[in-house]
């Protein structure tokens, strides 16, 4: 390569030289990169998916709280209405646990009422509540990938 | 080799055709062949021809460096033998534990080895980093070997909860739960990261298949690449740090500013001629065998050390992962039970910001630490605000660390630990 003739003059050639070969070059170490970043991020998801049927209205009790474990919700039964809670905590992931007063997670100690809200502990929001649905065949639909306000109620 | 028969056969075998091709040294008998037997090998010639004398007294440096870097090989000689019995893979993974425990000749005490050299290794680069800061080591011109030991140190952390999910039980599958959550709550990359880290939204095959790789190949052949450079760099930077040393390395000094009694003339750095016998620095020793059997001795306790361990303490295997029930309480490795301890307050402050201020604070020191002076004493008088402060931060850490180790019981909830009386609270 030609040296340009002194320190502060780049003649055109080197200039252009210079522009292309910085251009080529980041541009092939910047593609090499995205293309490794985006190889790592998973096009199809083998997870169970995140909406279930939940069984007959019949098979929970009036005034129950019930936990179905694949699942990771609480299905709670009022008189006539329906309503799914999550219990994965908000905090970090952990499964919470049903108490008298609401629910508590294991892990830091966070605490929630009947109603889902934050009582104690770091949790930065309320477990959330899912959209509950029927089915034609006369079963209850859980959405997980729905987020419903907790006076939202299916009315069977 | 003091035993005189060993030291014939060495001989006898030297002296062979093919002895002659493989050591170019015999054992060394004179000065000249010391000097020899360290440049011509090429393990020992990372190493000086001669060193000096307060490297070798233990106060200097504790061995800490070199006892992490011995525990790091007896993490790949044992990690590599897990590799023959180990499958990655949610259904099997935690079988194979089983299979070390009580079916593989030896299986237990391999994995138990490997379990305590990497809790030691964790231990000991953190006991390392706090010598260097003690004896202020960082200092010019070490400032850039110190910020690859926080990279090696934040690697060793990486290996270890990475390898900490391998097993496939309770321990393993709700650790990395919390600790994949808490990168959930970095600002904007967060929840991204996530994903990326775990291969999807919860901890499941794709998650296993993603540690496990960065846990036997990424992350130990980075770590390999950053020990090489770190060890490299000490030589280059003048050795272990001592009191009243030149601030500049060879590099950054002018040719007429060179002592005249090193080979600098080899290394076309100066002109002159080769070292002048006699004239060496007096408190200089040759490594063979003043530092090589000391470091070689060193090894053997390191090894006898996590031998004793496994030999004696099982690594924990809890029961099969449950996706369903974390165990009460659930915990962190004990390196992260500070951490856990803080994010049980707020997980973004505990999490996030804390942590992120510490790496940022460790690895910016060298350059915002201007002062000079104590470098290669322990706890300095001059230095008497930054060994407070760093102190103050090392008590802090450990304080939060005891309580989520040991105060801490079901329900996270304040437990006295020689008071076992809350038991396992399953909810409904």
């Amino acid at each position: 390569m030609n040296l340009p003739p002194h320190n502060h003059e780049v003649s055109r050639r080197s200039f252009f030289q210079l522009t292309l070969g910085w251009l080529a070059g980041s541009f092939a170490v910047g593609a090499t990169a995205a293309a490794a970043v985006r190889f790592l991020v998973p096009n199809v998801l083998y997870e169970p998916g995140q909406r279930f049927k939940a069984g007959r209205p019949e098979d929970y009790a009036d005034g129950s709280v019930t936990f179905l474990e694949d699942e990771r919700v609480f299905l709670v039964r009022k008189g006539n209405t329906f309503r799914c809670l999550s219990a994965v905590c908000t905090h970090l992931g952990c499964t919470v646990n049903r108490t008298s007063q609401g629910y508590h997670c294991p892990c830091h100690g966070s605490v929630f009422s009947n109603e889902g809200q934050v009582l104690g502990g770091p949790a930065p929001r309320g477990l959330e509540w899912f959209a509950v649905t029927m089915s034609r065949d006369n079963r209850l639909v859980v959405d997980k990938n729905l987020s419903v306000s907790a006076d939202k109620l299916l009315v069977v | 080799m003091s035993d005189p028969s060993a030291r014939r056969l060495f001989h006898w075998f030297q002296r062979t055709r093919v002895g002659r091709s493989i050591f170019r040294v015999g054992l060394p008998q004179s000065n000249l062949e010391r000097a020899q037997a360290m440049v011509s090998s090429f393990l020992l010639h990372v190493q000086p021809a001669k060193v000096g004398r307060h490297a070798l007294r233990p106060s200097t440096t504790l061995g800490l460096g070199l006892i992490s870097l011995y525990l790091f090989f007896i993490l790949i000689g044992t990690g590599v033998l897990l590799m023959f019995y180990y499958v990655p893979s949610t259904a099997h993974a935690y079988n194979g534990m089983k299979d070390l425990q009580f079916v593989v000749s030896a299986g237990l005490i391999v994995r138990n080895m490997h379990r305590w050299a990497a809790h030691l290794m964790v231990l000991f680069v953190m006991l390392h980093l706090c010598r260097v800061f003690y004896t202020a080591a960082y200092k010019p011109p070490r400032e850039f070997n110190w910020v690859i030991g926080i990279g090696l140190f934040i690697v060793t952390l990486a290996l270890s909860f990475t390898g900490y999910l391998l097993p496939w039980d309770q321990l393993a599958f709700w650790a990395i739960t919390v600790g994949s959550n808490i990168a959930g709550y970095a600002p904007v990359i967060g929840s991204k990261l996530q994903f990326l880290l775990l291969g999807g939204h919860t901890v499941g095959q794709e998650a296993l298949t993603r540690f496990y790789a960065l846990h036997v190949i990424l992350l130990p052949s980075l770590a390999l690449l950053m020990i090489s450079v770190h060890l490299f760099r000490v030589r280059k930077d003048g050795g272990l740090a001592q009191p009243d040393e030149p601030a500049n390395t060879v590099q950054q000094m002018e040719a007429s500013q060179l002592p005249t009694n090193k080979s600098y003339g080899l290394m076309e750095l100066a002109r002159g001629t080769t070292p002048q016998v006699g004239l060496n620095p007096e408190d200089e020793v040759f490594s063979w065998p003043n530092l090589v059997f000391r470091e070689l001795l060193l090894f053997l306790a390191t090894v006898a050390v996590v031998l004793f361990l496994a030999i004696f303490w099982n690594a924990p295997l809890e029961e099969l992962a449950n996706p369903i029930h974390p165990p009460n309480p659930a915990k962190a490795p004990w390196y992260f039970l500070g951490l856990q301890e803080l994010v049980s307050y707020s997980a973004f402050w505990g999490g996030v910001v804390v942590p992120g201020v510490l790496v940022a604070a460790l690895v910016l020191l060298p350059y915002l630490d201007r002062q000079r002076r104590g470098v290669g004493r322990w706890f300095a008088p001059e230095r008497k605000l930054a060994t407070t402060l760093f102190t103050i931060g090392l008590i802090v850490a450990v304080v939060l660390t005891t309580i989520g180790s040991v105060f801490r019981g079901p329900n996270w909830s304040w437990q006295v630990p020689w008071k076992q009386s809350s038991t396992l609270t399953e909810g409904p």
